[in-house]
């Protein structure tokens, strides 16, 4: 066993920064929520926006890129000329990754396993099929990129659960009554509930599943180090084919090199430091390790002429044609969805949505607009978008209704699947309709006075009118005001079906029929 | 408790502005009285016939309502006004002077007190729209309370929309921040059930902060509202309770007036600054506001409610939470059988 030595500078360099760039990003996160402003300074798209993969993508599935992706060009310049930098020093799954993958057993060199030689090689394939398929308009890429994926299971997981977790734990403290206590207790908790945890704890249809997957993730660390990275991750494939030409080179020097092996294991991506001619450059994401680990200080990373013959990762033509056509198979696959032609009733998209195929073509699931939704009213889809809209936000008016007077969603989503509107806009914006449900709604059924949908109904004039009727009454006759919609009013915000008093099943529900942004989901001419 | 006890004094001056129903009119709304539309227009120290008619009917039919021992109490006319109806362009100095007519600050919160101003929070509105009580109002009423020697003023309210929104958009939150008020949202852990000894209300979660202030002063706006047909002070306790509220306009009439009963307010003070006509109760079109520049204050909430009916072309039976709040005892709806203040501040 080598004595334990001293990181080195590169690598304590490599560690400040996805340091400094995870906080960012957690901070961006926690201001990608309403404070007091309509405007929304700083979200977290930004870390999207830097991501070329969802750049790609969208360019290919939509044509219509959302001008703030361009920013990735930056990350992609980064890569040409520095190689993986983004996947070791920025990326916050990676960073993750690294810390999880720190906890794991550190074990002595075997022999390259065959997941090891051929395992790097399948996220080359799965960027194959998210390529395309995404040039078929199937664009699943927001799955498994990892920016989308993290922001999404930060967003509908991770962040309700620590905020479940801070909000029940200020309530354990305010519940003792204890006056010393909450003394202390109460004014952090209402700065914590202003600045940095949620207003309202979130909830969110599938946070389990969503959150399950994504600690299944993390736990793959055990198996491998960055096991996500260095097999699955199409982003990290498609930066290490950027990487293929840049000028910052692995050296290992014979002279001074023992052979003992250390660096391969202290590898983060499978880049084989060790022998000098294994070197797969494409899989390096400069963690710096190898440089840190080796006791005899062999290995050096030094800027020269691209080496690309050190950069490769032997791609089998035979799969890479395989996985062209798993691509374009998905095309039929996915389409399988009857929903594009028929609409779904439950699939009330954000106000600002565009057209669904669009939608579909643009959305990558990242979740930002289910995080800042102000009413906690925006969730994850499972399958009613069918398979290739999973995750993609709907409004669920039972939980949430839209703010009249909101137009956050649209300023967060990074691919314009929601366009941004001004708010005058918004408030005309159609996202369905409500229906009143006379079975179940109280003067309708059963003769009780109510009103509460036409009181909540934020349009001026109102899109609930009374039609009143005269029954018999115990005492006399009574006048009742029945609750009729205006479907030419109505914008389908649900904020009647959250207030409804009828409970589970609301007596006024709203569905996408109406929605402005479809031509066939119409009701009235 | 000083909050109840207010009854007995307004019992004594209905027998008194009874029997001058015309002199009482003729000498406290010296400034300011209502057209047919139900505006309120500034006059010339007169009392048309209409008004008067209707001032002695309601005064007679108050007469089975009255306790046989009222008969016989006589307060000095010196006393202050039961009811200020101030109207003015400036809605700081109509607070101001609205309650100064109706005996000051002074007369509702003690030194040390610590006292809840309640406004309608309810919506995502801007003042303008006139869906929430006026910023202004507020914030003066605040200032009032410290002025009183208040040791706290908190503000507060249950909100439909938002309540971040609604804080910050009514213009509420900063106004009567910048006044010294604790402005703190709702907060769900604070609900607490309480038999409210209403006639439907019994247990029923309230918020904590409301039942722990010494003193309650009630800010409603005046505005439409399709079930209460107008949205006034009474109803403006829905913002201090939790639970199904949305189960309770099912008798919204008695519901409120078991709220009021419960919550007895020291001072209730109506902003009809702006008023919403139409589309209530939150508006959104400015169509639909009406500038009455226009501020009441009483220790009597069923007075304010039935006052708070005229400005709508009402009469205070039209509203059965009027009624049934007067039957109950909880105050007076007979505005001529008050002493009341009208003036126009310039």
């Amino acid at each position: 066993m080598a004595e334990a030595k001293e990181i080195s500078g590169l690598k304590r360099a490599r560690i400040v920064s996805q340091s400094v760039f995870f906080v960012l990003f957690v901070f961006l996160l926690s201001r990608t929520e309403y404070h007091g402003r309509d405007v929304i300074a700083y979200p977290v798209k930004i870390f999207l926006e830097l991501d070329p993969l969802i750049l790609v993508t969208t360019f290919l599935s939509s044509h219509a890129v959302a001008a703030g992706l361009f920013l990735s060009l930056i990350v992609v310049g980064v890569t040409l000329f520095l190689g993986r930098v983004f996947c070791g020093w920025f990326c916050p799954l990676g960073a993750l990754n690294d810390v999880v993958g720190s906890f794991r057993k550190k074990k002595k060199t075997a022999p390259e396993s065959r997941l090891d030689k051929h395992g790097v090689k399948a996220k080359y394939y799965i960027l194959t099929v998210v390529l395309v398929a995404a040039l078929f308009g199937i664009h699943f890429v927001g799955i498994l990129d990892p920016i989308a994926l993290t922001i999404r299971s930060f967003s509908v997981a991770v962040s309700p659960a620590f905020n479940y977790l801070v909000h029940g734990g200020f309530g354990l403290l305010y519940k003792t009554g204890f006056g010393p206590v909450t003394a202390v207790s109460e004014p952090v908790y209402e700065f914590l509930r202003n600045h940095a945890i949620s207003f309202n704890p979130p909830s969110f249809l599938q946070a389990s599943f969503i959150g399950f997957l994504f600690f299944g993730i993390l736990a793959l660390n055990f198996v491998r180090k960055r096991f996500w990275c260095r097999y699955i991750c199409p982003l990290g494939a498609l930066l290490g084919l950027l990487s293929r030409f840049s000028f910052l080179n692995h050296k290992l020097s014979s002279e001074a090199c023992n052979n003992c092996k250390l660096c391969l294991a202290t590898c983060s991506g499978g880049a084989r430091p060790y022998p000098e001619d294994d070197w797969r450059g494409s899989e390096c994401v400069l963690c710096m390790n190898c440089h840190s680990t080796c006791p005899q200080q062999a290995i050096s990373f030094r800027f020269g002429r691209p080496e690309p013959q050190h950069r490769r990762t032997d791609l089998k033509r035979r799969y890479l044609l395989q996985a062209g056509a798993a691509g374009v198979v998905s095309l039929a696959f996915f389409r399988l969805n009857p929903v594009r032609e028929t609409g779904e009733a439950e699939l009330v998209r954000p106000p600002g949505s565009v057209e669904e195929n669009e939608f579909l073509r643009r959305c990558v699931k990242c979740g930002e607009c289910m995080k800042v939704c102000i009413t906690n009213g925006l969730h994850p889809t499972f399958l009613q978008a069918g398979f290739e809209g999973i995750w993609s936000p709907f409004l669920v008016p039972r939980i949430g209704y839209c703010e009249f007077n909101c137009t956050l969603c649209g300023q967060v989503c990074p691919t314009d699947a929601i366009e941004e509107l001004e708010l005058e806009a918004k408030k005309k914006r159609k996202i369905g309709l409500a229906f009143v449900d006379q079975n179940r709604c109280l003067p309708y059924a059963f003769g009780i006075n109510c009103i509460v949908c036409e009181e909540h109904c934020p349009t001026s004039p109102k899109a609930i009118r009374f039609e009143s009727r005269v029954i018999a009454a115990e005492d006399g006759e009574k006048e009742l005001k029945l609750p009729v919609i205006v479907p030419d009013l109505c914008i389908g915000c649900g904020i009647c079906e959250y207030y409804c008093p009828v409970g589970e099943t609301a007596a006024i529900r709203v569905s996408s029929i109406g929605e402005d942004r479809s031509e066939k989901n119409r009701l009235i001419l | 408790m000083s909050r109840g006890a207010a009854l007995g004094r307004h019992g004594g001056r209905d027998v008194w502005t009874k029997r001058l129903p015309g002199d009482t009119l003729a000498r406290t709304s010296s400034d300011a009285r209502f057209n047919n539309d139900g505006g309120l227009q500034p006059s010339e120290g007169t009392v048309d016939r209409r008004t008067f008619l209707k001032a002695v009917s309601a005064g007679l039919a108050a007469t089975p309502f009255l306790r046989h021992s009222d008969l016989f109490s006589f307060p000095p006319p010196e006393t202050p006004a039961q009811l200020s109806i101030i109207t003015g362009p400036d809605p700081a100095a109509a607070t101001k002077r609205a309650v100064e007519a109706i005996g000051g600050m002074s007369a509702f919160v003690s030194k040390g007190d610590v006292v809840l101003v309640k406004p309608n929070i309810g919506w995502d509105r801007t003042p303008e729209q006139a869906a929430n009580t006026n910023p202004i109002v507020i914030a003066t009423l605040v200032e009032l309370a410290f002025g009183a020697g208040a040791k706290k003023v908190k503000v507060f309210d249950n909100t439909c929309n938002s309540a971040r929104r609604c804080y910050t958009n009514s213009g509420i939150e900063e106004a009567a921040r910048r006044a010294g008020a604790d402005v703190s949202f709702v907060d769900e852990r604070k609900f607490k059930k309480v038999n409210l000894g209403g006639e439907v209300l019994e247990e029923w979660p309230v918020y904590v902060d409301a039942l722990e202030v010494d003193k309650i002063i009630n800010v409603p706006i005046a505005k439409h509202h399709s079930l209460a047909r107008i949205t006034l002070s009474m109803k403006n306790f829905m913002g201090l309770i939790g639970g199904s509220r949305n189960i309770l306009h099912q008798k919204i009439h008695t519901n409120v007036v078991d709220l009021a009963g419960f919550f007895k307010p020291s001072l209730t003070v109506l902003d009809a600054v702006r008023v919403l006509t139409a589309n209530g109760p939150q508006g959104g079109n400015l169509a639909d506001v009406r500038n009455l520049n226009t501020v009441a204050a009483s220790r009597d909430q069923v007075a304010i409610d039935a006052f708070g009916a005229t400005i709508f072309g009402l009469t205070p039976d039209d509203l059965p939470h009027v009624r049934e709040a007067h039957a109950r005892g909880l105050g007076v709806k007979d505005l001529a059988a008050l002493a009341v203040v009208r003036e126009h501040l310039s």
